[in-house]
């Protein structure tokens, strides 16, 4: 049974798509079949992040509009079997996306034995998050720890939940918070909201929590998703993140600060 | 015996041009598909909608008309009032014209004891215009809501009384006709009595809205307004002024 999963936040710039590459190479690291589609058409980032640009020749668009086929335009990932990309168009604007050219695509890829199709969702609330959330299965929900991208995620979550096509049909939209650029220290400090204020907010179900981290600017400009950096913070918190998504159970690493860790280690020795 | 004026809800057919028979055989196929619902139904007819000349309308025909479909009529309303004698004539009652209910009817709310979600703009307006009509309104049925009420979203629960379980968000709207019951933490706007009912009352569990409204009396809450920020409490209506209360 394919799932399909929209990467969603409301608000620009909280890592949408950084969590998109990275939780879809985990996906297929872990041997299922998964394609991650770029919704945001004149935009594309997608394919940088995945360090594909220079093999992109047909996207989205095209075969939404009949000019190329689902084959030609996917991309094969070199260094993750089961991963495929779907580029955005980037000479084109998001009314060149329709509900029945997204469907066909996304009935496509789960005929072709896709376990995960992942969304990557633009920012805003608009025709092309719209068209990004409309077929979800399930929704992992982009949060930073700030006020502003909290309440556009708490807006994103009643479109989700009121005009999806599963809420159509009256069924409820899976909810998952991911909370990325999180900074123990700084909430420590005062100035950042802590996962449990977003999480009070927001009441839904916490997928897992990404530390700030350099390496993931570092990955996003060398096009290797963050995942595959086994070294850095960040990418063992995605790995956490793909395996809670598929049913383990293990604790949060990395939400607190090295110092507090420190004196509790003196403490307790 | 008392005698009371009091409302009911009513089916009414708008009508829109003189064609009796077209208007019959449209009504005949609504009827088909809820003949239960429809049967021996008391209906109004409404002519605020009218294009044609109301004194050539054929009031008997229509009567007759509704009568054979198994609806009976009760009243005529908004028509222009050179057809009155026509409209006695034929048997009609002529019933008080309310430009409130018509102008409600042909704006379509946007939604009926359900979520819907509707840009922010739309529900500013709401809040100044809070319709002050139709003080008796029946009180029918209560309205649960356990789902989060999501920031932009707006929740109304028409002629009734509302419980909401989950928690409300910061830049939600919620509105009842009549009291509203809040066990998660309010955080939205809450507006009770929304159509005049000075009666209604707000309970929540944790107080922190952004405002507080009973039948169209509103007020901001600031920190300043009330100790009782994020703790249960009542609102209430004393003559024009909000009094909240602890619970």
């Amino acid at each position: 049974m394919s799932k399909v999963i929209v990467v969603t936040s409301g608000k620009g710039g909280v890592g949408k798509t950084t969590s998109s590459a990275a939780f879809a190479a985990g996906l297929a690291s872990k041997g299922h079949k998964t394609a991650v589609i770029d919704f945001d058409v004149g935009l594309r980032n997608l394919d940088l992040i995945m360090g594909v640009e220079r093999r992109v020749v047909y996207d989205f668009v095209n075969v939404i509009n009949g000019e190329s086929t689902l084959k030609q335009a996917l991309i094969k990932d070199k260094r993750v079997e089961n991963l495929y990309i779907l580029p955005a168009s980037q000479t084109r604007d998001k009314d060149a996306l329709n509900k029945e050219g997204v469907e066909s695509v996304i009935n496509e890829l789960k005929a072709d034995g896709f376990d995960y199709i992942v969304c990557d969702s633009p920012a805003g609330i608009e025709k092309g998050a719209f068209m990004a959330l409309y077929f979800a299965d399930e929704a992992i929900v982009v949060t930073n720890p700030e006020v502003s991208s909290v309440r556009d995620s708490d807006r994103i979550l009643g479109i989700l939940q009121s005009r999806s096509k599963v809420a159509e049909e009256g069924g409820t939209v899976k909810e998952h918070l991911l909370i990325t650029r999180y900074s123990p220290e700084r909430v420590e400090g005062g100035d950042m909201l802590s996962k449990e204020d977003i999480q009070e907010i927001l009441s839904i179900p916490l997928l897992g929590v990404i530390p700030e981290s350099g390496s993931v600017l570092q990955a996003s400009n060398s096009g290797n998703p963050v995942i595959m950096d086994k070294e850095s913070q960040a990418g063992q918190a995605y790995m956490d993140v793909v395996s809670r998504f598929l049913g383990e159970d293990i604790p949060l690493r990395f939400v607190e600060s090295e110092e507090k860790k420190g004196f509790f280690k003196k403490l307790f020795g | 015996m008392q005698l009371k004026g009091e409302m009911s809800m009513l089916n009414v057919l708008h009508i829109q041009d003189t064609d009796v028979s077209e208007i019959c055989s449209k009504l005949e196929q609504k009827r088909d598909e809820a003949p239960q619902f429809f049967m021996q139904s008391p209906i109004v007819i409404d002519g605020s909608e009218l294009s044609g000349n109301a004194l050539e309308f054929d009031f008997s025909a229509l009567k007759q008309g509704l009568l054979d479909l198994g609806f009976i009529p009760v009243g005529s309303r908004n028509f222009p009032p050179a057809a009155n004698n026509l409209m006695r004539e034929s048997g009609w009652a002529i019933m008080r014209d309310q430009q409130s209910t018509s102008s409600v009817s042909k704006s379509e709310p946007v939604q009926k004891n359900q979520v819907k979600d509707s840009p922010v703009e739309e529900s500013k307006e709401n809040i100044n215009t809070a319709p002050q009509t139709n003080p008796v309104a029946v009180m029918k049925t209560q309205m649960t809501v356990d789902r989060p009420v999501r920031s932009g979203q707006q929740v109304y629960a028409e002629n009734s009384d509302m419980t909401v379980l989950s928690p409300t968000s910061a830049g939600s709207e919620i509105m009842a006709d009549g009291s509203i019951h809040i066990y998660g933490a309010l955080r939205g706007r809450v507006l009770a009595g929304a159509r005049g009912n000075e009666s209604a009352r707000i309970y929540c569990q944790s107080l922190q809205a952004e405002l507080i409204a009973i039948a169209g009396r509103y007020q901001l809450l600031d920190e300043s307004d009330t100790t009782l920020k994020g703790k249960p409490a009542m609102i209430r209506l004393d003559g024009e002024k909000l009094v909240i209360e602890a619970l």
